[in-house]
């Protein structure tokens, strides 16, 4: 699908995103956040579980999910470890013990801020307009291995975005996972050509 | 932005949607506010735009507010609140006043960026949805979803109590089938018992005679001719006449006895199919408890301490005489059950409209693969001879015809206890 150097230029230009991306998500956080570099697979949707479970391990997970349209057309996933929901609550200012409605507006908030900036930043960088629906809290305490059903997805393949976030001074850590359907492959390669051919 | 021009197009559809449309500037004065925010705020447009929107809706949740608008300015992106976390961002009516079910109108808001010439962001425009109606759908669904695993537990409670009950049935038919055989085999023995037992009448009577009869030709025989005694002593040579005439009477006696034994098992066989008095009276336990003790003082004197718990009991509806043989059965296997010496408790009390009677012993226990078996006729641990291993079942059947259980719980070694549970208003029957 994919030659080696336009997988690579497709990784910079996510990258230079997410780096856009971390600096905003900063200035929102007031943590300075520290970002993977993000890596791409092309997948059979019957993969994706398995790919999962091997980036997330085998400890339940809270995750959020998050359509985005436009130019760019898919789901974003933001998973979260148990542990790291409660680190959020100061992060974002909620200084009261937290009540369950209010912790999963505040997972909500933080997977929208994470996911816009991602993908507006990678949006910017090839000049695609996308627009995004309104969060929603996908799982709570699942394992990995069945975030997602697949058993009903009809594609022949996907393109998988994993990026790490982490910030510097807490322990807070989340997974940032882009799932994009396969004709979006076929934009972001167009994107990455224009990218190649401007150097 | 300016204010809604209704003029144009786009300002009527923006005015008129059913959808709340308002925005703020990076000081959150209002520079929008169209006119479904009007109506359900009663704030027209005109007393809004250009004021401070804390200042004009002080309830608003100011330090949340803030920072969200802050956000979407920052990352000049998308911000979102749902009613499922935030019911409402403005407490407005809703639009079932009369049929109501929720207090305030929920609320879904999107926030987004108004990028200015330079692709900066200061002002913020946040519509707001009335999904009041799928708030209450969703209330009703997640309610009934409730009521539906209430009932599924509760249906699951039932099948468990079905599976109890139909152990029972099956516990309780078994002893029924055996109770009936016992009859007929009771009946069959009775008859000859009953002959047999006046025979030994009989038999012991002419004995007697017999022996009157022996003593005078004993006491005549020594009158005669010496060669006459002789030819006698040469006929019964070899006949201890005394030893005949200890042991005679012995044997009729034991004989006697365990004919007795046997008409007391036929007893308990018939006791087992079916209580002679069955007619229910109003009784109090305690006196029936005391009664049978005095019956079984001996048995258990030498063999345990006996500690009584009485708690309150009003009087029930019983046959007390049948009582009285369940609660000696227990305290008599109760004493069998310690090998040495031991402590026997009685605790009596009532829970809601049971009463209970508890017989627990120090005893060796029961095996837990016995424990199943307890109930079940013939079924003993005693040596041969000194029990039926009928006791348990006849009180099993005792109890059950009176509408209650028995409940035992054993730890082998440290011993057992027998709960009597009996209905106050007598059960069936």
């Amino acid at each position: 699908m994919l030659s080696e150097d336009q997988r690579d230029a497709l990784q910079e230009l996510i990258n230079i995103g997410m780096g856009r991306a971390g600096a905003s998500a900063a200035a929102v956080l007031g943590e300075f956040v520290q970002l993977s570099v993000p890596r791409i697979l092309i997948l059979r949707p019957g993969l994706i579980p398995a790919a999962l479970e091997r980036i997330l391990g085998s400890e339940p997970l809270t995750a959020v999910r998050q359509g985005f349209h436009g130019d760019l057309r898919g789901e974003a996933v933001v998973v979260y470890g148990a542990a790291h929901c409660r680190e959020l609550a100061d992060l974002m200012g909620y200084e009261d013990l937290l009540e369950p409605g209010a912790e999963r507006e505040l997972l909500l908030d933080v997977s929208n801020v994470l996911v816009g900036a991602c993908l507006g930043g990678l949006a910017e960088q090839i000049r695609a307009e996308v627009g995004f629906s309104a969060p929603s809290l996908m799982a709570v305490d699942e394992a990995a291995a069945s975030l997602i059903d697949v058993r009903d997805v009809d594609l022949p393949c996907a393109l998988f975005v994993e990026v790490n976030f982490r910030l510097e001074v807490r322990s807070f850590a989340c997974h940032l996972i882009l799932l994009l359907v396969e004709e979006q492959i076929l934009v972001l390669r167009n994107a990455v050509d224009r990218f190649l051919e401007a150097l | 932005m300016s204010p809604l021009n209704a003029d144009e197009p786009g300002g009527f559809v923006a005015d008129h949607l059913d959808v709340g449309v308002f925005a703020i500037d990076a000081a959150f004065r209002v520079t929008l506010w169209n006119r479904f925010m009007a109506t359900h705020s009663r704030q027209r447009a005109e007393a809004v735009i250009g004021r401070n929107l804390f200042e004009c809706f002080p309830e608003l949740p100011r330090g949340w507010l803030e920072r969200k608008v802050r956000q979407v300015q920052a990352l000049r992106n998308y911000a979102f609140t749902s009613w499922t976390q935030r019911p409402y961002l403005f407490r407005f009516d809703h639009n079932r006043p009369i049929t109501g079910g929720v207090d305030a109108m929920r609320q879904n808001c999107t926030f987004m960026p108004v990028r200015g010439e330079d692709g900066s962001v200061s002002q913020v425009c946040v519509t707001l949805q009335d999904v009041t109606d799928t708030a209450i759908a969703h209330q009703a669904l997640a309610a009934s979803l409730v009521e539906l695993e209430r009932e599924k537990a509760e249906q699951q409670r039932l099948i468990g109590e079905l599976e109890e009950a139909h152990m029972q049935v099956l516990q309780s038919e078994k002893l029924a089938s055996i109770g009936q055989l016992a009859a007929g085999v009771a009946h069959e023995i009775n008859n000859p018992i009953g002959y047999v037992s006046a025979n030994l009448g009989s038999l012991k009577r002419y004995l007697d005679d017999l022996m009157k009869v022996l003593d005078a030709h004993l006491e005549l025989a020594a009158e005669l001719p010496t060669e006459c005694r002789e030819r006698v002593a040469a006929r019964t040579a070899g006949i201890d006449v005394d030893y005949l005439r200890a042991d005679l009477p012995q044997l009729l006696g034991e004989s006697c006895e365990g004919l007795e034994r046997v008409r007391r098992i036929v007893l308990d066989l018939k006791d087992f199919s079916r209580m002679g008095e069955t007619e229910k009276v109003p009784a109090d336990l305690h006196r029936c408890l005391d009664s049978t003790l005095n019956v079984v003082a001996n048995e258990l004197r030498y063999k345990a301490e006996l500690e009584k718990c009485y708690g309150e009991l009003p009087e029930i509806e019983c046959v007390p005489s049948q009582l009285n043989q369940v609660f000696m059965n227990l305290l008599i296997n109760a004493a069998q059950a310690i090998e040495e010496r031991g402590r026997i408790t009685i605790t009596t009390g009532s829970v809601g409209d049971e009463v209970f009677v508890s017989v627990r012993d120090s005893g060796c226990g029961i095996p837990p693969d016995e424990l199943r078996r307890v109930f079940d006729p013939f079924f003993t641990t005693k040596p041969v001879g000194s029990g039926t291993g009928l006791g348990l079942s006849i009180s099993y059947g005792i109890v059950e015809r009176h509408g209650g259980r028995i409940e035992v719980d054993s730890t082998p070694g440290q011993g057992s206890e027998f709960r009597v549970w009996l209905p106050l208003h007598g059960g069936a029957d």
